[in-house]
């Protein structure tokens, strides 16, 4: 569980975040929903401690973020495993090499058996046969999968998604939804992933929380969103007409 | 940003990378990538130029040394003290900033922008250390070779005009280039050419490291990385000179 607690966070004097509080529950899939220039990615970078909150604390666990120490918060980046917007693979290495880099980091496990977690875990996100390619050979989804696969590789607590179907078709970004939610549930991770595309939403959201210009606009589930009377959030959540026709068919 | 900020985020960032590596194995690995990428890499135009500026420099010495009281020999004299001096330690420095500084700036800028710097800092890893002091430590210690080879090239070339013009004989320039040798010029050419190895690295990595924007913004990073590497080897050419030479 990962709670914040009256989350600040300015830049240069403008306040971006302003006073965030919400639980992430554990084995839940959470997500961070808003438009562009909100503050998501703000939030979900003080989360996992690339940037420091002007004010607010968050606490993994019961463990304040705020009061770690260096080795407390090295032993607790090797808890989180992080899907970024582009992926973020290295692209010097191998897609196998991209997953083995955090085992050879942080693993004393020999390199064979090294080498065996990094095949399972790009066989568990569907990449059996591509363990040789480089990153630029191979398509956005496929570079998403071999991230999630990096990951999961050191069986993190806790795992954060920036925009995970950017980029991808809506066929591809139901499948990464999909490995998403069930790695959440076979690992028991608290999930929190950063997204404006309402079929995520749809299919994933057993949280939401809906962040308007710094503030936290809304907390719910996806079943209550629909209904949800918060006037920015149906603005962002209607915006698309497609979606909203989908909503107003199944209420018939 | 003022020129403290500046050198204090420099001296931040030199005091994560000069840091005991996580993982040995890994950090050799990556010296090892380091010194072929930065330094064997440059072994093809460093020839080229030493070859052809040893060359050129020996034809302009004997063609401005009229005077018939200057023995002939001076030509292979002073073409060998201007590659030891100053060629193959300052002006080839000056060179490799602009192949090696950009090199690594636009590579460390934009795994900055593409954001494996920061999945790397999710992961736990100190990213100064895992991506620049190989590249530190990598050039410093290939950049006296590449010097040696500099100065053999240099006068090789100095060589190839007495040989194929009738400028000055082989034997003369042979003897020029023997005579009155200091043997200290050479290490204070090395000695120079190990501290610009590290302000090209290091000021390049740390105009990469802080990149942020986009593939626009990661040229202009590089640029500025060869602007201030090259003004940093000059304003340290005077200073090391006064203290290795003239003191």
């Amino acid at each position: 569980m990962i709670l914040l607690d009256n989350v600040h966070k300015s830049f240069d004097g403008k306040e971006v975040l302003k006073g965030i509080d919400t639980v992430f529950e554990t084995g839940k899939t959470n997500l961070i929903i808003g438009q562009s220039g909100s503050g998501k990615t703000v939030l979900l970078k003080c989360v996992v401690g690339l940037l420091e909150p002007t004010s607010g604390d968050i606490f993994y666990d019961g463990r304040s973020l705020a009061a770690m120490g260096k080795n407390e918060r090295t032993q607790l980046r090797s808890e989180l495993g992080m899907l970024f917007q582009g992926s973020a693979l290295f692209d010097s290495l191998s897609v196998q090499d991209n997953v083995l880099f955090p085992l050879r980091m942080f693993s004393e496990v020999s390199d064979k058996d090294k080498i065996k977690r990094a095949r399972y875990c790009l066989d568990r996100v569907g990449l059996t046969g591509a363990y040789t390619k480089f990153p630029s050979e191979i398509s956005g989804g496929m570079q998403k999968r071999a991230a999630i696969a990096r990951a999961i590789a050191l069986n993190p607590k806790y795992l954060f998604c920036d925009e995970p179907n950017s980029g991808l078709d809506p066929l591809t970004s139901i499948k990464i939804d999909e490995l998403i939610t069930d790695i959440t549930e076979e690992y028991q991770m608290t999930t929190i992933i950063n997204t404006h595309d309402m079929n995520s939403v749809i299919s994933m959201g057993e949280k939401v929380i809906f962040i308007y210009e710094g503030e936290k606009g809304w907390e719910g589930t996806k079943e209550e969103i629909i209904t949800a009377t918060d006037h920015h959030l149906r603005e962002f959540v209607f915006a698309s007409k497609f979606f909203q026709k989908s909503v107003e068919l199944s209420k018939k | 940003m003022n020129l403290i900020e500046h050198v204090g985020k420099y001296s931040l960032l030199m005091y994560r990378t000069f840091s005991v590596p996580q993982r040995w194995k890994l950090f050799l690995k990556q010296l090892w990538r380091e010194i072929e990428k930065l330094g064997a890499d440059s072994l093809v135009i460093t020839f080229i130029i030493s070859i052809f500026i040893g060359a050129v420099m020996t034809m302009q010495t004997q063609m401005n040394i009229e005077n018939p009281l200057l023995p002939r020999y001076t030509v292979g004299l002073v073409t060998r003290d201007t590659l030891l001096l100053e060629f193959c330690s300052s002006i080839m420095c000056l060179i490799l900033a602009g192949k090696v500084g950009s090199n690594i700036a636009s590579e460390i800028g934009t795994m900055r922008i593409s954001e494996q710097i920061d999945a790397m800092e999710i992961m736990g890893v100190n990213s100064a250390n895992y991506i620049i002091l190989p590249k530190i430590i990598g050039f410093m210690v290939f950049i006296p070779f590449l010097v040696i080879y500099s100065m053999f090239f240099g006068l090789v070339g100095g060589y190839l005009i007495s040989v194929f013009t009738d400028l000055i004989t082989p034997a003369t320039y042979i003897y020029g280039i023997q005579y009155w040798f200091i043997p200290w010029y050479v290490y204070y050419s090395i000695i120079k050419s190990v501290i610009f190895a590290f302000v090209i690295t290091s000021v390049s990595s740390y105009y990469g490291y802080y990149s942020y924007g986009g593939a626009l913004d990661v040229g202009k990073s590089s640029t500025s990385a060869v602007v201030n590497s090259s003004i940093i080897i000059l304003l340290l050419n005077v200073i090391l000179t006064k203290i290795l030479l003239a003191s």
